[in-house]
């Protein structure tokens, strides 16, 4: 297996030209692992149902975990997302077809989401609820622990976003600003309206590092979706799942699995500040 | 051009008797298997030696694919090995196909079309100098095309169905079977397909390293053509530099149904604009109906090169096809 | 290895069968043993496959059986200029575009350098030395010593040939038919007029010689 697909440019320079697409295929099999060592090591964790009753007073049933905004953002994401990866993997494993065409509308319009996601998160949503502190590594060894079937080890409740959602955002955020950042400067190597081609800005070797980027980037996110759509449809997820759909999630998952300390919803507010968080 | 670096790499060389044995030996070698019919656009290839085989699959004793027989509903099958000469000279070829013998005879010089093939006419590769060069572009499997940037020569490239590749299919007896609605016969280890002539070329948005839908293991066995339909006019042009040996700047192929004085059906091809021999639909369903004068001529010119977009150097090809268009209309006979 | 079934002659009569068993019986398979010794493992296995060809072949030059060692990649024109030391037929552009390497097969003109010499076993190969005919030039011959047909005549051997299939094909050309079919061959000193002079005296004299 080979890594990069390299040749000669004409002025008899080794070049790379891109990522070797043998790695698709490592993608794939390297996610489809994970997901059957995961399926079968991690047992479906059983609800407790014990629920602090103190902590419900006063909160409603249905508490808002996305905006329309957040969730739009993500199935808009998603959406583009998937015609993206099929636009470009799909010719390389045979199933061929005009792409090109796709594949560049679809990055301008990922790369329009990504812009209303910046925007709305700076602007609406606190950027802070997404960052991993102190309390989140904790989370995570702990959480780990309990995963692994130790058995004086509790996960402890986390904040908005669990460790582990905050780690795949983080790697599938680098991924994508990679893959769309080298994405734009492809773009002026295809005909398209929005740019003029110009593909004597950089040295061969520099394109072919970008295409490498762009494939590394691409391929990880194969791999990145395989992972996230085996979680969002493992059964003890699923309620998470449901709220990047519906908007809520209900009072006892809630407290079951988010410290309202960490994560305050409207309605638990008041609590909140009043023990001196 | 290109670099004369030495002479040809070695390669095993097979020569089998039948198109099973060869298919046979096609899908042992795959990627690293070169089939070799005439051998004038392979030899290219391999003296530059950007090509360099492990095997070399010779067809010369495949005497099953050679020849034109009658074929069903009185039609004629031409087999892929049978050489253009053959093809442009054969008395039924000339008589119910003047349109194919036409073609044929206009391909390089006596001794190419006496040793090159009709398959192997058919399913050449670009002559694309950048590629032919060994350049590592989107053709080569790399991520540029060396003849659409900004420096680039590029007076005998592609005026439309362009996407990334600018490159030209350069057969001249593609368009002809296009416009005579032939079909090809391709023969591989899981069986025989058959394609329509139109349906068996493919451009670079669909897959920009092959022209036509033959991957390793494919092999064009014959060609099928239906019969000749009753009172069809038809026109070939080739348009080249040179009178002789040349590949054709714009060439157009056209057979016009005519009955008491007006189209009834058509086909309208032109090659070497774009990477493929391009159909010309929309002119077809334009001049249906209509006489084939010089105004519908005009008109259909016109409709044929919408949409033609022209690269620094080829803008003469946007003309060259809106008059051959009109003139194989006006004067298809 | 000699898989003697598949190995059959291209134009029934002659059986290569024969032949091959009778060079290994005078035991010279040191070539073609040479050979696959040199190849790597992968391939030896291979060798037995359907159709593979062997180096030493007859070769049908002139009229005459000539028994020579080929490379399976090498080109006719190599052959008969390097191995048979048949230097008349020349090597100008060596990509089919001069003529300067043609020569006949089954009387049919071919470009010698773009045909591989293993393609052409069985059939008759006629190159420029073989013209003559017992001391008698070839009535193409003979036209160009009376036209004085070429000036620096590099491209002449080929001409010759391409002139004598044209008469094969049109024994009375005219000149713009002769123009046609001599347009597979290239004279860089421009000779042509001269050169079409040639075909139509060579035409003449090979229908009075008929």
């Amino acid at each position: 297996m080979e890594f990069l697909r390299r040749a000669l440019n004409p002025w008899g320079e080794d070049v790379p030209i891109g990522v070797s697409w043998d790695l698709i295929w490592a993608a794939v099999i390297i996610g489809a692992v994970f997901v059957v060592v995961h399926a079968l090591m991690v047992p479906k964790k059983v609800a407790t149902g014990e629920i602090d009753e103190s902590e419900a007073k006063g909160l409603p049933e249905k508490l808002q975990r996305h905006t329309v905004g957040a969730r739009g953002f993500h199935w808009s994401m998603s959406a583009t997302m998937f015609a993206l990866l099929i636009t470009a993997f799909f010719p390389v494993i045979g199933i061929q077809f005009p792409w090109v065409t796709i594949h560049w509308i679809a990055g301008v319009l990922l790369i329009l989401t990504v812009i209303y996601h910046i925007y709305h998160v700076f602007a609406k949503q606190d950027f802070w609820t997404m960052w991993i502190d102190r309390r989140d590594v904790e989370e995570g060894k702990l959480g780990l622990k309990a995963a692994l079937g130790q058995s004086d080890a509790e996960r402890p409740r986390a904040g908005k976003y669990p460790v582990d959602q905050k780690m795949f955002h983080h790697v599938a955020m680098i991924a994508t600003l990679g893959a769309v950042v080298t994405g734009i400067l492809m773009m002026f190597r295809i005909d398209n309206f929005l740019l003029p081609m110009n593909t004597y800005m950089f040295s061969d070797a520099t394109w072919g590092w970008i295409y490498v980027i762009h494939g590394v980037c691409g391929i990880g996110l194969i791999f990145l979706v395989i992972a996230h759509v085996y979680f969002a449809i493992r059964p003890e997820k699923r309620w998470m799942t449901w709220s990047m759909i519906n908007g809520w999630i209900d009072r006892d998952r809630y407290l079951e699995n988010h410290d309202p300390a960490r994560w305050t919803v409207d309605g638990s507010s008041q609590r909140a500040e009043a023990e001196g968080d | 051009m290109a670099v004369i670096r030495d002479m040809i790499a070695p390669f095993e060389l097979y020569q089998p008797a039948g198109v099973d044995d060869a298919v046979r030996l096609m899908d042992q070698y795959g990627d690293e298997g070169w089939v070799l019919a005439g051998g004038l656009d392979t030899f290219d290839w391999f003296k530059d030696r950007i090509k360099r085989p492990a095997a070399v699959i010779d067809l010369a004793a495949v005497d099953e694919i050679r020849g034109i027989a009658e074929g069903g509903d009185g039609g004629l099958d031409i087999g892929a090995m049978t050489s253009l000469t053959a093809v442009a000279e054969h008395a039924d070829v000339q008589s119910r196909y003047p349109l194919l013998a036409e073609a044929a005879g206009l391909v390089a010089t006596p001794q190419i079309r006496n040793q090159g093939t009709l398959g192997g006419n058919i399913v050449q590769d670009t002559r694309c100098w950048y590629y032919r060069s060994g350049w590592p572009c989107y053709r080569a499997g790399g991520n540029i095309c060396y003849a659409s940037t900004r420096r680039a020569m590029n007076r005998e490239h592609c005026i439309m169905g362009a996407d990334r590749c600018v490159a030209v299919n350069p057969s001249d007896t593609a368009p002809a079977l296009v416009a005579l609605d032939a079909e090809m016969v391709v023969a591989s280890s899981s069986g025989e397909r058959t394609y329509a002539a139109a349906d068996f070329f493919i451009g670079p948005d669909i897959d920009i390293e092959r022209m036509t839908v033959l991957e390793p293991g494919d092999l064009l066995t014959r060609i099928v053509l239906p019969a000749p339909r009753e009172g069809a006019r038809w026109y070939f042009e080739k348009i080249r530099d040179r009178k002789s040996w040349d590949f054709s700047l714009v060439t157009v192929a056209s057979m016009l149904q005519v009955q008491g004085g007006v189209i009834q059906d058509a086909r309208v091809v032109v090659n070497s604009i774009a990477p493929y021999p391009v159909r010309m639909g929309a002119v077809e369903a334009a001049i249906r109906g209509r006489e084939p004068s010089e105004e519908t001529g005009q008109m259909a010119g016109e409709i044929a090169v919408e949409g033609a977009r022209a690269l620094r150097h080829n803008d003469y090809k946007i003309a060259l096809t809106r008059n051959l268009v009109k003139r194989s209309i006006r004067d298809a006979a | 290895m000699l898989d003697a079934e598949i190995i059959q002659s291209r134009r029934g009569g002659f059986t290569r069968r024969k032949f091959i068993k009778g060079v290994i019986a005078a035991g010279a398979t040191a070539s073609a043993a040479g050979y696959l010794f040199r190849s790597s493992g992968v391939l030896a296995p291979m060798l037995s496959a359907q159709g593979a060809v062997e180096r030493l072949v007859t070769l049908n030059v002139n009229g005459q059986q000539r028994r020579v060692d080929v490379p399976k990649h090498e080109t006719l024109a190599m052959t008969l200029r390097y191995q048979l030391g048949l230097t008349g037929t020349k090597l100008g552009c060596d990509r089919a575009e001069c003529g300067a390497c043609t020569v006949l097969l089954d009387g049919v003109t071919h470009y010698g350098c773009s045909i591989l010499t293993h393609t052409v076993r069985g059939r008759e190969v006629t190159t420029i030395e073989g013209l003559e005919d017992d001391g008698v030039l070839h009535p193409v011959q003979q036209a160009v010593i009376d036209e004085g047909g070429f000036q620096c005549a590099f491209c002449a051997p080929g001409f010759v040939m391409s002139m004598v299939g044209m008469l094969d094909k049109n024994p009375a050309p005219t000149r713009e038919e002769a123009a046609v079919l001599l347009s597979g061959n290239l004279c860089r000193c421009g000779d042509y007029d001269k050169i079409l002079n040639t075909a139509m005296r060579a035409a003449e004299l090979s229908r009075s010689r008929a």
